[in-house]
């Protein structure tokens, strides 16, 4: 016998589940109807706490939760108080951007106050009906905008309520790499066939094109995905937008959205028919959605930064390069 | 140690000893003199201020950027002139034995 390659047989005890950080980029927070003006409540995402508000003036803010004084939380016992958030221990406030702007008692502000921001907040903007953060570990500001999107951004011409959120025991990374994993469509999935996929990359944005214009998918970086399906001549829209609760879980988001068609069409009784075929089993498919497959693996599997691929599979390691980006300081990193 | 003289708000002198190795403000603030150094050597209260008698004040590390910052946000209410000092920047060593200096006045 050869000598056999034991790495290959021994390298799953090493792996882990999710070698990760918390990517670079845009993330949905909440939809902006759930949180009021004056409002403040604790959220987790990222791997950990943030203070969500919204100030008198209606302008939303994350900020890490512990105050740059003296460490109070102050998404407990602390208000917005007309533009800035409050902390509740000695009333220093802060601007949705983390400048600190009132000390009520120092008669001089410390110089750094006026240099820079001193309170860790994620930029902001309100898009599509919904909140959403910019998230970098090193604080940069955004490199990127978050897009047009006619299908919930035009005010007449769509319609479609359908909403779902489900929790993935994984990151994002994991979840979003089926997208190019074509052979699972198949296998796990049971489509008829494995369809050819063409993929493009400029910068944060990811075109994929799978089953020559049956899926129609563009990626903004990790926390945005539009997805049109084109079938029974009609396009349904899949507007993904996942958000990293912690290195290990993700919230995946997704608002299902078709042209308005008239009630009692066949083009809308196909409309929602396809959306449902996004999801789950729709009756008469012969393939599955992703709720009633992928979670299993998702949920169970572990990453291997160095697969066995063989011909077949799709473009699996030009979407790891790609979404390398979103990992700064991690280029060097071989467990990504 | 070394040796420090000081002149109090009071107007009245004395010395007293710093460890060296240790801030000038430590010592300045055990010793009563009205020194608070709040922040511990941050450079965000501006409660240690001196005065530094001229001959000594070229033989102290120079001020750093965030020094002066502070300086510059204490002279709204007390009077900053060019031998003003943080004495938290002030790192105590022998050679500075005998350094003359005069306690700021309080913020």
């Amino acid at each position: 016998m050869g000598t056999m390659n034991l790495k290959m047989l021994l390298e799953s005890k090493e792996l882990e589940r999710c070698p990760f950080p918390i990517p670079v980029g845009w993330f949905h927070v909440d939809f902006s109807e759930n949180l009021k003006v004056g409002e403040i409540r604790n959220v987790e995402l990222f791997g950990q706490e943030w203070v969500l508000f919204r100030t008198e003036s209606g302008k939303p803010g994350m900020s890490d939760p512990y105050c740059p004084h003296l460490g109070a939380h102050m998404g407990h016992g602390g208000k917005v108080c007309g533009e800035h958030l409050r902390c509740p221990f000695h009333h220093w406030e802060y601007d949705t951007s983390g400048w600190c702007k009132s000390i009520p008692y120092a008669k001089v502000m410390p110089p750094v106050v006026k240099k820079q921001a001193i309170l860790r907040t994620l930029p902001m903007v309100e898009k599509y009906g919904m909140l959403w953060a910019w998230y970098h570990p090193q604080c940069e500001p955004p490199s990127f905008e978050l897009p047009y999107i006619a299908e919930i951004e035009d005010a007449t011409g769509y319609a479609g309520t359908r909403r779902g959120s489900w929790t993935a025991n994984t990151c994002i990374q994991e979840i979003a790499e089926n997208g190019v994993d074509t052979a699972h469509l198949k296998f796990l999935h049971g489509a008829p066939g494995i369809p050819p996929v063409d993929a493009s990359y400029d910068g944060p944005v990811m075109k994929l094109d799978i089953g020559k214009g049956y899926i129609v998918g563009t990626a903004y970086g990790p926390g945005l995905n539009v997805m049109r399906f084109n079938q029974h001549g009609i396009t349904a829209t899949m507007i993904s937008y996942s958000v990293p609760i912690s290195l290990d879980k993700t919230q995946m988001n997704m608002s299902f959205r078709h042209v308005d068609y008239a009630e009692g069409t066949p083009e809308l009784h196909a409309s929602k028919k396809v959306i449902d075929h996004m999801i789950g089993a729709a009756e008469g498919e012969e393939s599955a959605g992703f709720e009633s497959v992928d979670f299993v693996v998702w949920n169970n599997k572990k990453y291997r930064p160095n697969p066995l691929l063989c011909d077949g599979d799709g473009p699996v390691l030009q979407f790891r390069k790609w979404f390398k980006q979103f990992y700064p300081g991690q280029e060097d990193s071989t467990k990504i | 140690m070394a040796r420090v003289h000081i002149k109090g708000r009071d107007g009245i002198e004395l010395d007293i000893d710093a460890l060296p190795g240790t801030a000038l403000m430590d010592a300045l603030r055990d010793a009563n003199t009205g020194v608070e150094g709040t922040c511990g050597g941050m450079m965000s209260c501006g409660t240690c201020h001196v005065y530094v008698q001229a001959d000594w004040l070229v033989r102290l590390p120079a001020k750093s950027q965030d020094e002066a910052d502070m300086l510059e946000a204490i002279a709204e209410i007390v009077t900053v002139k060019p031998e003003s000092r943080l004495s938290c920047q002030i790192p105590m060593t022998e050679e500075l034995s005998g350094l003359h200096l005069e306690i700021g006045p309080p913020t």
